[in-house]
């Protein structure tokens, strides 16, 4: 079941068509990595999908609801973390836990269990100083708290760890990594390492449509190229073997770096059985032979370049 | 309802914790507690600054200078600080992206402009009341046996005056951008209210005559019924202006 469904959204500031009929689907329980350059349109995806802005065309539904523009009920699903979230500088964590509480019609009693569960979870269970002396760090992980106190179904984040260094980032996927299960996750970044590193799901957004969309492993499948790199015993040998008639044809790139070569191949004609037979015959023994798996970054500079 | 009430309760622990009560109950508590000394000083301060053989003559001041003091404080230093204070309380949510979390979760916006305004107002309530009533024990102390008249429906008014200013700020915070765009706004209303006044007639129903023709009621210079078509047009404004910053916030992007 998709937990989130956005069809054919469109929104534009201006001249800017930010968002050409975005076609979205996220599956429940997943960790969805939603991936795009700076400024391609993510922050806006989301404040739609909150109610926050108002789309010029298409639709969204949350757990099969409506969303619409203003004050959206499908809000009560989705708890919701800015990248860099704002809070009330002269509140104490707990107070604004009560706050978000309350607001979400939560028991007092409930407000004060959950809120010490969350803090615990985020690793602020014995801070209790003002929130306007908190490091960013730490106000990322009280934006998680808040947004997990009503126990929603969608949590979105927007670009949580964008702002950290590395120790807060670390802190913050292993947060989210470890509701994996309880609460479907998606997570905006332009980080692909922490992409790769906790998304089961991964859409990545281009031009204001979805330009690729799957498992890391189905992208990859669809993405794939032939790639290899092949390390000679010497740079006459390496040189030697570029030469051959079979690779100096359309639709094969070669990279010479000093012995060792890498070779793509778009239309599948060139294979590691092809390449093994190649070297065979041409009595090479190479130090090293590797089918290369194109990492998300090679996916991601593809196809945005 | 019940949102209207959380969010309230916010912002008066804000208003407390930011310093925005404690400024405002300092000065309208120098206020009271000065208006009365002012007046009863001001004579003996004059006579002490005259230069050497000249003499001038100040008639013995009473309790109605006292009021005057109040009423041209509050509606002078008074407002203006009681503006400055409160210019962000809007535009300052809205900039630095506090409310998100909050409308996130499901608060009514209807729920932010109307308890924000509520705050505003109890607070201004407290200042203007504590103000009030300060002048009045001093003024009694000071000046044993003189009496005021009207001087409650005249406070009625200067106190209205101010209720409908901070209507017009929330309704212009929820229009303009920045901090103080509000702030500009509300100052551009009230130099057009002013401006109203040369149309014959406008006087009477103008809000503005309820802070400038406050001294005039306590001075029994003019009855009480003259300001009543003022009330009559304010009450409705404010209530007005708060609908309309409800309408214009439930969609403004934020």
């Amino acid at each position: 079941m998709n937990i989130l469904e956005i069809s054919d959204l469109q929104m534009s500031f201006g001249t800017n068509h930010v968002l050409r009929g975005l076609n979205m689907e996220v599956p429940e329980h997943a960790i969805f990595g939603f991936v795009g350059r700076n400024g391609v349109g993510k922050t806006t995806t989301m404040k739609i999908v909150l109610g926050l802005l108002k789309a010029q065309g298409g639709s969204v539904t949350v757990c099969g609801e409506t969303v619409s523009y203003g004050a959206t009920r499908t809000n009560r699903h989705i708890g919701y973390l800015p990248d860099v979230p704002e809070f009330y500088g002269y509140m104490r964590p707990r107070e604004y836990l009560k706050l978000c509480g309350e607001i979400t019609g939560l028991a007092p009693a409930k407000i004060k269990s959950r809120s010490e569960e969350l803090l615990e979870l985020v690793g602020l269970e014995g801070v209790n100083r003002r929130i306007g002396g908190f490091s960013r760090g730490m106000k990322q992980r009280l934006g998680i708290a808040q947004a997990l106190l009503n126990e929603p179904r969608l949590l979105i984040c927007d670009e949580p760890t964008s702002a950290l260094d590395p120790i807060g980032r670390r802190q913050v996927l292993d947060i989210l990594s470890a509701i994996k299960g309880r609460t479907t996750v998606v997570f905006s970044t332009h980080i692909l390492s922490d992409v790769e590193r906790i998304c089961d799901h991964i859409a990545v957004l281009e031009q204001g449509q979805l330009a690729l969309s799957g498992t890391l492993a189905e992208i990859q499948k669809q993405q794939r190229r032939n790639s290899f790199r092949i390390r000679f015993a010497t740079e006459a040998e390496a040189t030697a073997f570029t030469q051959l008639e079979e690779l100096n044809r359309g639709g094969v790139e070669l990279i010479l770096d000093g012995k060792e070569l890498q070779i793509s191949c778009e239309d599948g004609s060139i294979d590691g059985q092809k390449l093994v037979d190649l070297l065979s015959e041409h009595r090479l023994a190479p130090e090293n032979f590797e089918a290369m798996e194109p990492t998300l970054e090679d996916l991601f500079t593809e196809v945005v370049t | 309802m019940k949102h209207y009430f959380v969010f309230l309760k916010k912002e008066l622990m804000e208003y407390a914790r930011t310093y925005k009560l404690l400024i405002l109950l300092a000065v309208f508590t120098i206020f009271g507690m000065t208006n009365p000394l002012i007046a009863k000083l001001t004579p003996d301060l004059l006579a002490n600054f005259m230069p050497g053989g000249m003499t001038i003559t100040i008639p013995e001041p009473t309790a109605l200078d006292s009021w005057a003091q109040f009423f041209k404080n509050t509606q002078q230093m008074g407002l203006i600080v009681l503006l400055l204070v409160f210019s962000s309380v809007l535009a300052g949510e809205i900039s630095k992206g506090t409310l998100i979390n909050l409308l996130t979760k499901g608060l009514m916006r209807q729920a932010v402009i109307v308890a924000k305004y509520g705050a505003m107002l109890l607070v201004w309530s407290i200042s203007v009341g504590l103000s009030a009533f300060l002048t009045w024990v001093y003024t009694a102390y000071l000046f044993p046996g003189d009496g005021v008249s009207q001087l409650v429906f005249a406070v009625f008014c200067m106190w209205l005056f101010g209720a409908f200013l901070l209507a017009v700020l929330l309704a212009a915070s929820t229009v303009a951008g920045g901090n103080y765009g509000g702030l500009l706004l509300t100052g551009l209303a009230v130099v057009a209210l002013l401006t109203l006044n040369i149309v014959p007639g406008a006087l009477k129903y103008n809000p503005v005559s309820l802070a400038s023709r406050s001294m005039e009621l306590a001075a029994n210079a003019i009855d009480k019924s003259v300001l009543y078509p003022a009330v009559a047009v304010t009450i409705p404004a404010a209530l007005g202006l708060i609908g309309i910053a409800v309408l214009v916030f439930r969609r403004k992007q934020i």
